[in-house]
């Protein structure tokens, strides 16, 4: 059985306070089997509440700074 | 348990940066040092917003995500440092005047007047909030941070409280002028006073665990992927740096560390508060045109806590210094930035963006002057100045609140 993979990319830069945690959830809530998101944010409360949501339905999270204020945060549903 | 890998790491240039804050921190520092009273004020407004940066410490976040997302982490953070601070501010009265009279309220606490006019300021206060993505000491170390959007919120924080200014007749003949100021002392005494504070605070952490168990889903919270552990001196030292500097700092940990901090600045000065300063800015700045409103009805006989309009005597460089507090916390949320990297100057690129900072400012602005504080003045620092103003401002935040997420989600 093969998974197609897919990224899903979210730029989230420039959003305000809490819309990049919604804009991610909204992301995880849509996403297909195998998919994997990447979301680019430059909001530092963000690195603490999409990973909260994220684990809360279930996915994991890796973190990169990409710049001087930017992250990439990318999504990928447990195994477990 | 889940693992999350942290993309975190010093940033050369913005260290620079930060040290240009530093450097510009001490520059006011030894130029108002003729001042009395001015340079310590500065550095509590700098430290004030250091702390809020390192912790993202946001009041809109406390109460949003209550509805948002069921979540109560901030919330326990708040909570945690008004109990921190209630001993420390009854302290402070107490050691101001000990006798208890009824219908003398010590001069320097925050035991604001409670009616109709509290609820409904809190309750429009918090749709503000929500709306902007941060309250007023979130907006003013956002500013620091380099969010745009905050500026425009500032606009309209200063726009709204024009507005209740030219408006506050109404409101004080309509609630403020019969409305009782209930402080706790005065029925149960200095000790019973903090104990029935205290305890309230205690009622409130557990409701937020009841309300936080009515998730369905809890997943265990997530853990920082552990990298190895720092051997020798300097990687003991590195590591204490990453932990103050760059992580991200426990909400509890923050929650105390501004309680106290507020706790030493009521021993010191007054309660901590952003609302009095920008009062005093949208004096000054109206009257430049001409429009500035007239005194504010009622306010010279409640006692400096209240009277938002009173003419500082303590001026200097043109402004009082109750504005070193909110601009040290700019300037002190943008050290703390430059320094863990997190500085940037931040546009948001739909415009309904630029209108909800706006427009939820303007909210903010005009409750924050009905109620006589913000989260800050009539919340953080009112409920441990064992008085009911804060609790009830507080009810009128959640359910601003709880009308803010439905539009936040509206708008997308």
């Amino acid at each position: 059985m093969t998974e197609t993979k897919r990224t899903v990319k979210l730029d989230a830069r420039g959003e305000i306070c809490p819309y990049p945690m919604m804009k991610a959830t909204e992301a995880i809530e849509h996403a297909q089997e195998g998919d994997v998101i990447e979301v680019l944010t430059d909001h530092p409360p963000a690195l603490i509440t999409i990973p909260n949501a994220a684990v809360k339905l279930g996915w994991d999270v890796a973190i990169q700074r990409v710049a001087s204020a930017e992250w990439k945060l990318v999504l990928t549903k447990s195994r477990a | 348990v889940a693992q999350a890998q942290l993309g975190l790491s010093f940033q050369p240039r913005q260290l620079a940066l930060g040290g240009l804050g530093i450097a510009l921190a001490l520059a006011v520092f030894f130029t108002v040092q003729n001042q009395p009273e001015w340079s310590t004020v500065w550095v509590f407004g700098l430290a004030f917003g250091f702390v809020l940066q390192r912790a993202r410490f946001c009041f809109a976040s406390a109460f949003r995500d209550l509805f948002l997302l069921g979540e109560t982490r901030v919330m326990k953070g708040v909570l945690v440092g008004m109990a921190v601070a209630a001993p420390g501010f009854a302290l402070a009265m107490y050691m101001a005047n000990p006798v208890i009279l009824p219908g003398r309220f010590p001069a320097d606490a925050n035991i604001q007047p409670l009616g109709f006019h509290t609820f409904f300021a809190g309750f429009i206060f918090a749709i503000g909030m929500t709306l902007a993505g941060g309250c007023s000491s979130g907006t003013l170390y956002r500013i620091g941070e380099g969010y745009a959007a905050s500026v425009v919120t500032m606009l309209g924080i200063l726009a709204g409280t024009w507005l209740l200014g030219q408006t506050w007749s109404f409101w004080w003949d309509v609630s403020v002028s019969y409305a009782p100021r209930i402080w706790f002392p005065q029925y149960v005494g200095w000790g019973g006073g903090l104990l029935v504070t205290l305890l309230m605070i205690g009622l409130a952490f557990l409701a937020l665990l009841w309300w936080e168990s009515r998730t369905p889903v809890h997943f265990p919270h997530w853990t920082e992927a552990t990298e190895e552990a720092p051997i020798g001196f300097t990687g003991q030292l590195r590591a204490l740096l990453t932990k103050v500097f760059l992580n991200a700092w426990p909400i509890a940990i923050a929650g105390a560390t501004l309680g106290i901090l507020n706790a030493f600045f009521t021993v010191y000065h007054h309660p901590w508060g952003v609302t009095g300063a920008i009062y005093q800015w949208v004096t000054s700045l109206s009257g430049l045109i001409g429009i500035a409103p007239g005194e504010l009805k009622g306010l010279a006989d409640l006692g400096g806590a209240c009277n938002i309009g009173s003419e500082t005597h303590d001026q200097a460089f043109g402004i009082s210094h109750d504005s070193m507090i909110n601009m040290g916390m700019i300037l002190g949320s943008f050290i703390a930035a430059a320094l863990a990297g997190e500085f940037k100057l931040r546009f948001p690129r739909q415009l309904r963006r630029y209108v909800q900072s706006l427009g939820g400012g303007v909210l903010m602005g005009y409750g924050a002057s009905l109620a006589l504080g913000c989260t800050l003045g009539a919340f953080f620092s009112a409920i441990p100045s064992l008085g009911l103003n804060g609790w009830g401002f507080g009810v009128g935040l959640l359910g601003g609140a709880y009308v803010g997420v439905k539009f936040i989600r509206h708008i997308g």
